[in-house]
């Protein structure tokens, strides 16, 4: 089926599967359009019907608050064209970057399968060809007897790889989530399509880095820091990390997060925040170059952040009230400029 | 269409934003310190509805979503911020808040030549 998006300077035209989502189908036409969590619940991806039939599908869909019924309101990453339709868009299409990798559906396979705690696991999704993403990209996922996509940022970084390397959390009244933790999903195959999102770190923009992470928050930013290892970035750029988790129990990755601050003990810090327990003593003795706090990791943070920011970039990801809390007084009190902050927030 | 009470002065307060709907049409209020400003009610940048993602201090708002920014008593953007605010005109009244609605204000979502 063809689509148009009608805009004064140009139209957009591009071939949508049946029940492939409107989104999915125009980014990988290599289009540019608005989008943010790709999985319906923020809301970015708003169009309008102007010409043909689609399939809303998820009509409970939280981003669809205040949409207007009769102006034919739908949210692209959820909806599918029935025949021939044209949209409009209300915002500009434009590519965030020029190197922006055009993001594709695949088929892949679970080859790794590990709790790392209670309630988080890691997987390795195998896809059938070597593709390239950015640090701190996500890709959704779905699983065979799930309805829906779902979000997840690689915590891995590898220019061309088919190795695509995911953690989740435990979450008995998700859809991916529940279906992966109730039994060892390795050989299982999943729905794939991505890469996709802006939080995204380039080493040639040449900034230091400033980053906080709530839970599972953590994926983008490992692939920040593998990456910026990976070029000896941090040989002259200082990095900061702060982790927020709820207890000593569940605080992961402690291993790759010692070797990045012994790789570059002058220029990284890792500071890893507990909100329900104090450190242990060991974690204390600071023998292994981490620094263990208790609070809420936003408490921590926001006072290391430095006024007006300096030629900092600051990455935010985690939950999504995590997420608003720190966006605001980054820029109220911290005067943050507001180019200086990308962040990834889910639901 | 003519002015229009939105409602008392006194419930739209410095750095916050209330939405109010009059004749079926969304407005956004905001009290500038010195005066009142009333917009339409979603961010020119992606029709963010700003009562709740529009972050407000020292007449500067910011939309929390992609980070916009205008000043509130000008509409002028700041920032990355691409497209100005449109303001309705107020005035009080008696202690109301009074618009003027001669015809709904929108964003042109379309001008994106450059």
């Amino acid at each position: 089926m063809l689509i148009e998006i009608e805009k004064k300077s140009q139209t957009y035209q591009f071939e949508a599967n049946a029940g492939e989502k409107l989104l999915y189908a125009g980014l990988r036409a290599g289009i540019p359009l608005p989008f943010e969590c790709a999985t319906g619940t923020c809301g970015s991806c708003k169009a309008r019907v102007t010409q043909g039939e689609v399939d809303e599908g998820w009509s409970e869909a939280p981003g669809k608050e205040r949409f207007k019924v009769v102006k034919r309101e739908i949210l692209m990453c959820q909806c599918s064209a029935q025949s021939d339709c044209s949209l409009s868009v209300p915002t500009k299409i434009v590519a965030f970057r020029d190197d922006d990798i055009n993001p594709d559906h695949h088929i892949g396979v679970i080859t790794q399968y590990e709790k790392l705690t209670e309630d988080v696991l890691r997987f390795n999704v195998e896809i059938p060809t070597n593709i390239s993403f950015h640090a701190g990209q996500f890709f959704v996922l779905q699983a065979p007897e799930v309805n829906g996509f779902r979000a997840y940022s690689m915590v891995n970084y590898s220019p061309g790889t088919n190795q695509l390397e995911f953690i989740i959390k435990q979450n008995p009244h998700g859809g991916l989530s529940k279906w992966i933790f109730d039994s060892d999903r390795t050989q299982e195959k999943l729905e794939l399509f991505g890469p996709l999102g802006h939080a995204t770190f380039h080493p040639d923009e040449s900034h230091d880095l400033f980053m906080i992470a709530g839970g599972s928050g953590i994926a983008g930013l490992m692939s920040i820091l593998e990456y910026g290892r990976q070029v000896n970035y941090f040989k002259n750029r200082k990095a900061s990390l702060f982790f927020g988790v709820r207890t000593p129990a569940d605080f992961f990755f402690a291993e790759r997060l010692r070797a990045v601050k012994a790789q570059f003990p002058d220029t990284v810090s890792i500071n890893i925040a507990f909100s329900n327990a104090p450190p242990t003593a060991e974690q204390l003795s600071g023998n292994d170059g981490l620094i263990y706090l208790q609070g809420m990791v936003h408490e921590h943070a926001l006072p290391a952040v430095l006024e007006g920011g300096g030629n900092v970039m600051h990455y935010l990801a985690g939950p999504g009230p995590m997420v608003d809390a720190l966006i605001r007084p980054l820029i109220l009190k911290s005067k943050i400029p507001v180019h200086r902050v990308r962040y990834d927030k889910f639901s | 269409m003519s002015w229009k009470a939105a409602c008392p002065v006194s419930d739209v307060k410095q750095d916050t934003l209330k939405e109010c709907t009059i004749d079926g049409i969304e407005i956004l209020l905001a009290n500038v310190g010195d005066g009142f400003r009333a917009y339409p009610p979603v961010c020119p940048h992606m029709e963010q509805y700003l009562e709740g993602s529009g972050i407000c201090a020292n007449n500067v708002m910011t939309c929390d979503r992609h980070l916009w920014q205008w000043d509130m008593k000008t509409g002028e953007p700041l920032g990355p911020a691409e497209k100005p605010l449109l303001i309705y005109q107020t005035k009080e009244v008696n202690g109301q808040l009074m618009v003027f609605l001669d015809e709904e204000l929108e964003y042109d979502f379309d001008d994106d030549d450059d």
